[in-house]
């Protein structure tokens, strides 16, 4: 049988297990590495997680540097340091660590391989304001660099929130923490939200700027961290199947949503602010949109990748402010029921506003003004108090010709690629019922992570940390896509806050669907929601 | 039902003709509680008695990670009468998914009298289509080699560290490579071994300001356990065959000498001691000691740097498990060609 190529991204497929073998920073490939599965040890460093006190980093970032050290990926030479306000000795830093990591880190903590780990970790107490507290930082980090061998390279990790952002870089420069020495490297990965707005986005961009270049910087957005949206670059370019029919000429539209169950929660405070629009449509949604339509990158480098997704947000329509109530809908839950159980309404929560016209659901009708999307409508949706938790996108192909079997098949092809939970992807297809008359119905062709690799994915966290210890800002957003992101919903949030013909805010009750002028945004073009 | 619910015995005794019909059977059945996956055919042969109930244990904890059809297959090649015996069953495990069993199918085969020539039906007759075919082969191999077999084997897994004769059985296993004329990856269970070790060792060098010790490497121990210095030997192939280190002479059993690019000598020492297959590995380069040892704890390693009586900061990794299950996980869960392990076995085949 003769060989053939899959796609021209086959040879990229290649490059990418040249890359796996390869970190960023590791120009000269290590032969003793060729052929092992694992990738490449990053070079040692010193990561300063700022705000080591909060719940992200007892959460998420110290199991995940946890599980990172289990599974043999951490370099040997390597020192977490804590940096917030409150009084802690290392002791009383680490206990805490262990408490938190024993609670959330997905493999169980073994005694040995914490106490060894332990060992890497202090803490530093300081203001983030105050000056002396970043010059004692730096000579604490020299003397770290003398004693564990961290050669110079710093990761800082702002966790802080983000009003703390613009001291924290004033001072690490002040302190001349942002200048590496000779073949060391700093970086900074920089937590969502990037801003509120344009504007407010491009200060911090010019602020972070001031301290660390553009390549310095790691803006993290954990969606991307997930196997699942990886998996949508080689599910689009290693199988030659999709390929001929990800195009205006064979898809219909396509759906992405983002659902959950939970309330605001306890997270009132910067929800009441930001809603839901900026909270996940700006940042994830727009990312996995960015994923599934991107066209094919030239190579595999970060910046490769980024440039072809920034085309994708630079190509989203914009719609006149008239236009946007009839292609945007914005509503907030009321109470009613989750699982049965009876939940309060938003405007209930605790600190939220009693008269609170934050969104807590929006959907969205999307075009990509480019040749391979022109005319394909591309609805979003994401909530909070939503029946179900679920975050997928669909592609719902076009019918095939009505003639022969097709004359009454209301239901299209759907190719669906679940993000969580249940990671997999289905392909929704149609097969004759058995019996001597032609009957027709859809059936599912599904494929589960969870059934077929038994493997548990590492945390997005993992594999994130340890790109950013690695060099590798593939999977980071850019200046220009965060900042053509907001350039995009600006424009949204102005018109909901606007002075007159403000568009509704819709209310619908915890445990449904959204309000019905979601549904409208469909029901106007003769589709409606797919049902999950 | 009886063939689902039991994971060790053999299921349900089934016809030959039938194996397909019984298997669709046995899922409609159960269907809405289970799922069955499958990414995989996994042939395993053996021809020691009693292997049959011992390779279904085996698959019960191997499909716990790794979906696939398993094709259990126990041979009698001396009986005086021809026949097969076959069973079903299903090894079923609580998916990270859910709530929902995943399982997988077992067909079990005892075969009597003339293997050669039932083996590739039996094998060919009941694959899974369109799944890769892992042949898992627990016996030393036979000449000839049936290629009627082999051409639709995509990796073929061994363990050569109890062969009596390494270079007669490569070489069969070379030829039917050859003669299969496609690419079959041959997989070493005692290559595997090495996995967790080269990794730790590998580490040490990631960052290009390590790279010039590679230069200055004047010795190599290894301590390996009673019945594993072909293990050890390959260790030695592998850093010879990624250093591009030449063998020089023999010194005895266990001493060897090779020579690097620059014609720099390289002693290498291996000795026999109580522990786990390789227990301890110590690289000297220069004045610096590279250490993998194994921790008190058991299944994590050691690794450190520095010099003679110097301080070091040792660091814990996973050691892996030698085991069967562990060992067949490791190899399942690799992709790709083996092109290294190649390069290590021609660089001490003389030796193995």
């Amino acid at each position: 049988m003769r060989e053939f190529s899959l796609s021209p991204f086959s040879g990229n497929l290649r490059n990418l297990r040249i890359r796996m073998n390869r970190a960023a920073d590791q120009p000269e490939p290590n032969p003793l590495r060729e052929g092992l599965a694992t990738r490449p040890v990053p070079q040692p460093c010193s990561i300063v997680i700022f705000g080591a006190t909060g719940d992200l980093a007892h959460r998420k970032l110290v199991p995940a540097l946890y599980n990172v050290a289990a599974d043999g990926d951490l370099p040997p030479a390597v020192a977490i340091l804590g940096f917030a306000r409150r009084k802690k000795s290392d002791e009383e830093f680490r206990r805490d660590l262990e408490e938190a990591t024993r609670k959330f880190s997905r493999q169980a903590v073994r005694d040995e391989i914490w106490k060894t780990f332990a060992q890497s970790i202090f803490y530093h107490q300081s203001e983030f304001g105050d000056e002396s507290g970043y010059k004692r930082l730096a000579k604490r980090l020299d003397e770290i660099d003398k004693d564990h061998g961290t050669r110079g390279n710093r990761l800082f990790y702002f966790a802080a929130a983000p009003d703390q952002f613009e001291p924290i870089l004033k001072h690490l420069k002040a302190a001349g923490l942002n200048e590496t020495c000779k073949g060391s490297w700093v970086r900074v990965i920089v937590e969502k939200p990037f801003g509120t707005d344009l504007a407010s986005a491009r200060e911090l961009n010019r602020i972070v700027h001031n301290s660390f270049t553009e390549e310095q910087t790691y803006r993290i957005d954990h969606f991307l961290g997930k196997e699942t949206a990886q998996n949508i670059l080689v599910l689009r370019f290693a199988n030659a199947i999709f390929s001929p029919l990800w195009n205006t000429h064979y898809i219909d539209h396509v759906q992405i949503t983002a659902a959950e169950t939970l309330g605001v929660g306890t997270r009132a405070g910067y929800y009441e602010h930001a809603g839901a629009l900026r909270d996940m449509v700006q940042n994830h949604l727009l990312q996995l949109l960015c994923l599934t339509a991107m066209e094919p990158p030239t190579d595999l480098g970060a910046d490769s990748i980024r440039d072809e997704k920034v085309k994708v947000v630079r190509s989203l329509r914009r719609w006149p402010r008239n236009e946007i109530a009839v292609n945007v809908v914005r509503g907030q839950y009321t109470k009613g029921a989750i699982h049965g159980d009876p939940v309060a309404g938003y405007r209930q929560e605790e600190n939220v506003n009693p008269d609170s016209q934050t969104e807590t659901f929006v959907a969205l009708r999307l075009f990509i003004d480019n040749w391979r999307w022109a005319d394909v409508p591309i609805y979003m949706r994401v909530g909070k108090r939503l029946p179900k938790s679920a975050t997928e996108i669909s592609i719902h192909f076009k019918k095939a010709p009505a003639v022969l079997f097709n004359k009454d098949l209301h239901d299209l092809n759907v190719l669906v690629i679940r993000i969580q939970p249940d990671e997999g992807i289905a392909l929704r297809i149609h097969a004759k019922v058995p019996g001597t008359s032609f009957h027709i119905e859809p059936v599912k062709m599904d494929f589960h992570y969870g059934t077929s690799f038994g493997k548990a994915s590492p945390e997005a966290y993992e594999r994130l940390l340890l790109d950013a210890m690695s060099g590798d800002a593939t999977l980071f957003a850019r200046r220009d896509e965060v900042e053509q992101a907001w350039a995009f919903i600006d424009p949204i949030e102005e018109a909901w806050h606007a002075k007159k013909d403000v568009p509704e805010l819709f209310f619908h009750p915890a445990g449904s669907w959204g309000p019905e002028a979601a549904d409208d945004l469909l029901a106007r073009d003769g589709r409606a929601w797919r049902r999950l | 039902m009886a063939p689902i619910a039991e994971t060790y015995s053999l299921g349900l005794p089934v016809e030959i003709g039938s194996i397909d019909h019984e298997l669709k059977k046995l899922w409609r059945e159960s269907e809405g509680a289970m799922t069955r996956a499958s990414l995989m055919n996994l042939a395993v042969y053996s021809e020691e008695p009693g292997s049959l109930k011992k390779n279904t244990q085996l698959m019960a904890r191997i499909t716990e990670n790794h979906a696939c059809r398993a094709i259990v297959i126990e041979a009698d090649c001396n009986a005086q009468e021809d026949g097969v015996d076959a069973w079903i069953s299903a090894h079923c495990h609580v998916s990270r998914a859910g709530s929902k069993q995943v399982c997988s199918e077992q067909i079990s085969f005892c075969l009597n009298g003339g293997c050669t020539t039932q083996l590739p039906n039996i094998v060919l007759s009941n694959l899974d289509s369109d799944l890769p075919l892992y042949l898992w082969w627990q016996q030393e191999f036979h000449n000839p080699m049936d290629p009627q077999l082999w051409t639709w084997v995509d990796r073929v897994i061994y363990d050569s560290r109890p062969w009596q004769d390494f270079q007669a059985q490569m070489r069969l296993v070379e030829s039917a490579q050859a003669e299969a004329k496609q690419r079959i990856v041959l997989c070493d269970l005692n290559w595997t071994r090495l996995d967790k070790a080269r990794f730790a060792l590998a580490q040490f060098f990631d960052h290009p300001a390590s790279h010039h010790h590679f230069a200055k490497i004047k010795k190599v121990r290894i301590d390996y356990a009673s019945g594993f210095r072909s293990t050890a030997l390959l260790f030695v192939g592998w850093l010879a065959a990624q250093l591009n280190w030449r063998s020089e002479k023999t010194d005895g059993e266990n001493k060897l000498q090779f020579v690097g690019s620059s014609g720099r000598k390289i002693d290498i020492e291996m000795r026999q001691r109580d522990g786990e297959p390789i227990h301890e590995v110590a690289v000297t380069a220069g004045d610096i000691e590279f250490l993998i040892t194994h921790a008190k704890c058991g299944d994590l390693l050691e690794i450190s740097r520095g010099k003679a009586g110097g301080k070091r900061v040792p660091q814990l990794m996973p050691a892996g498990k030698n085991d069967s299950v562990s060992l067949m996980s490791e190899e399942l869960m690799r992709g790709g060609p083996h092109h290294v392990y190649l390069h290590a076995i021609n660089c001490v085949r003389e030796l193995l």
